[in-house]
């Protein structure tokens, strides 16, 4: 964490893409695509279905390697998945284990990171209380509503204390409501650490809202078709932020961008 | 839900005592020659005999041997070799047509393989007990395994698990309900096993307690013979019924 915090005011981006290519197969899915992204930044990603942003956040992560290109973490290659890079999915009923407790899924990445077994409980009990999941922690994934789950994936990423979190549409299955708490909660945890988040989203609002900075992708093959940086003062809330000139104008922007595209 | 369960077992009870009544009917009007037919009164006396003055207790310990240990064999092999297979897409490919293939052939056709090779030996019987109990094991493992969550796979990878890791806390777990049920059907193929191995082989235990009082027409003890290896089927599978209960307690709670 102390990493981050100085990452954040530092010049060196945390994640770098550089000119990176993705194919599957013989059609190309990603071109060229260069992005930097700097220490602390919440960069939330948008572009209509299929343009290529799972297939990026998959890069950032190292779960694929690309083409050509590199994708470079804290200034190293990235060629496998590292511990301090966390990956929140969207399908949380299918990333968590169903045979174990909320407290036994945080577990997991305590164990892979060879957290000695006594000093998990303590660890467990109060990343479950960032995610607001006390009193849950003995019940199964299966025992607990969709917001309730996501929550148990986030705080199985933040025990892998990272430095980036990547979030391909976490809230995306989560309704109205939820979604507003988890987008708060998420903004507190990550203002508290000064993670670095790469947020894709098909929400412009929600994009909007978390972000520092909101990249559009064009499809076919992917790459940078609009790059808004997000000057809304912090913290935000969700009705004064969302009533702003500067949201609403953002917002429209962004509208009219995913318009053209999918067009 | 518990009150149709209750039921359910009411109901089945009602079923069972059903049968046996028609049984004493059929027996008392000598709808069937007493010979064959002994009623469950004559066949549940015969089974107190056997207990109390005879050694039928020593043979049944003897079958239940045999199909313990040839269960345990088959299920440690099948799961080994099931999480092999499984695990790995191109291993899966090559054997799955020889599986396919050596899957439907009865097992009762091993056995004289197994006497040629082996004798008349209890390493014959364990031999086929666990060869036969193998294949449900092996095949169910194979599916459990190759049927795991792939974003789980990505998941440890993710949080940097190692291999062994990944195996004995994502896909071990994850197969544990096929394995279970694998193990179920592979008990039950023991059993039928261990008391086919006894009659043809000569060893002794239910089997042989069945075929003898058969072939000198002490069709009390013979039916006596049969009602213990029902017993014994139920009382294995209401213990692997437990197992699971324990083991996967995560299945029966949900939202
Ligand atoms: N494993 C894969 N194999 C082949 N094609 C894929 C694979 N994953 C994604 N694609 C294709 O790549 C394109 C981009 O996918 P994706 O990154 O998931 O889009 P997005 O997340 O923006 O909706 C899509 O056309 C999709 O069909
Ligand atoms: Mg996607």
């Amino acid at each position: 964490m102390m990493q981050t915090q100085l990452q954040q005011g530092g010049s060196a981006p945390v994640i770098s893409f550089d000119r990176v290519t993705l194919a599957f197969g013989d059609r190309t899915v990603i071109n060229e695509l260069s992005l930097d992204v700097a220490g602390g930044q919440i960069v939330c990603i948008i572009g209509p279905s299929g343009c290529g942003k799972t297939t990026a956040l998959r890069m950032a992560g190292g779960l694929i390697r690309p083409n050509g290109g590199s994708v470079r973490l804290l200034g190293e290659t990235l060629t496998a998945p590292r511990r301090d890079v966390a990956i929140v999915f969207q399908d949380y009923g299918k990333a968590l284990l169903p045979w174990r407790t909320a407290a036994a899924n945080v577990s997991l990445a305590l164990e892979a990171a060879g957290v000695p077994r006594s000093e998990r409980p303590a660890r467990i009990r109060l990343l479950l209380a960032k995610v607001g999941l006390t009193g849950h922690e003995d019940k199964y994934p299966t025992e607990m509503s969709g917001g309730m789950q996501q929550r148990i994936q986030i705080a199985r990423c933040l025990a892998q204390e990272p430095a980036v979190l990547l979030m391909d549409e976490p809230f995306g299955a989560l309704d109205a409501m939820t979604r507003q708490g988890l987008q708060d909660e998420m903004l507190s945890i990550v203002a508290e650490t000064g993670t670095t988040v790469f947020f894709v989203t098909h929400d412009l609002e929600e994009a909007v809202y978390l972000g520092d900075r909101v990249i559009g992708l064009l499809a076919n093959p992917g790459r940078i078709g609009i790059d808004l940086s997000v000057d809304l003062p912090r913290p935000r809330n969700q009705l004064e932020t969302r009533e702003m000139p500067e949201f609403l104008r953002l917002r429209r922007q962004l509208f009219d961008f995913i318009e053209k595209a999918e067009g | 839900m518990n009150r149709s369960r209750f039921l359910w077992l009411i109901a089945s009870f009602v079923t069972a005592a059903g049968l046996v009544w028609i049984w004493q009917v059929v027996a008392d009007n000598r709808l069937v020659n007493p010979v064959f037919l002994p009623g469950p009164d004559r066949a549940w006396m015969a089974l107190v005999r056997g207990f109390t003055t005879g050694d039928l207790d020593v043979k049944l310990l003897a079958t239940v041997e045999r199909m313990f240990w040839g269960w345990l064999v088959a299920s440690l092999v099948g799961v080994a070799l099931g999480a092999a297979i499984g695990t790995s897409p191109r291993l899966r490919a090559y054997l799955s047509p020889m599986l396919e293939f050596l899957r439907p052939l009865p097992a009762s056709a091993t056995i004289p393989v197994a006497i040629a090779l082996l004798g008349l030996s209890d390493g014959m019987v364990l031999a086929v007990v666990a060869f036969g109990a193998l294949w449900p094991v092996l095949l169910a493992t194979v599916h459990g395994f190759s049927a795991v969550e792939p974003r789980l796979y990505e998941v440890g990878r993710a949080l940097g698990l190692s291999r062994a890791a990944v195996i004995g806390k994502i896909a071990l777990p994850s197969a544990s309900p096929d394995i279970l049920a694998g193990m179920r059907l592979g008990l039950t193929v023991a059993l039928i096993l261990s008391v086919v191995c006894e009659m043809i082989a000569g060893r002794d235990g239910l089997g042989t307690w069945i075929l003898l009082a058969a072939r000198s027409f002490r069709a009390p003890d013979l039916y006596a013979g049969v009602i213990l290896l029902g017993l014994l089927g139920y009382a294995t599978a209401v213990a692997i019924g437990l197992l699971e209960a324990r083991l996967l307690v995560w299945r029966s709670r949900s939202r």
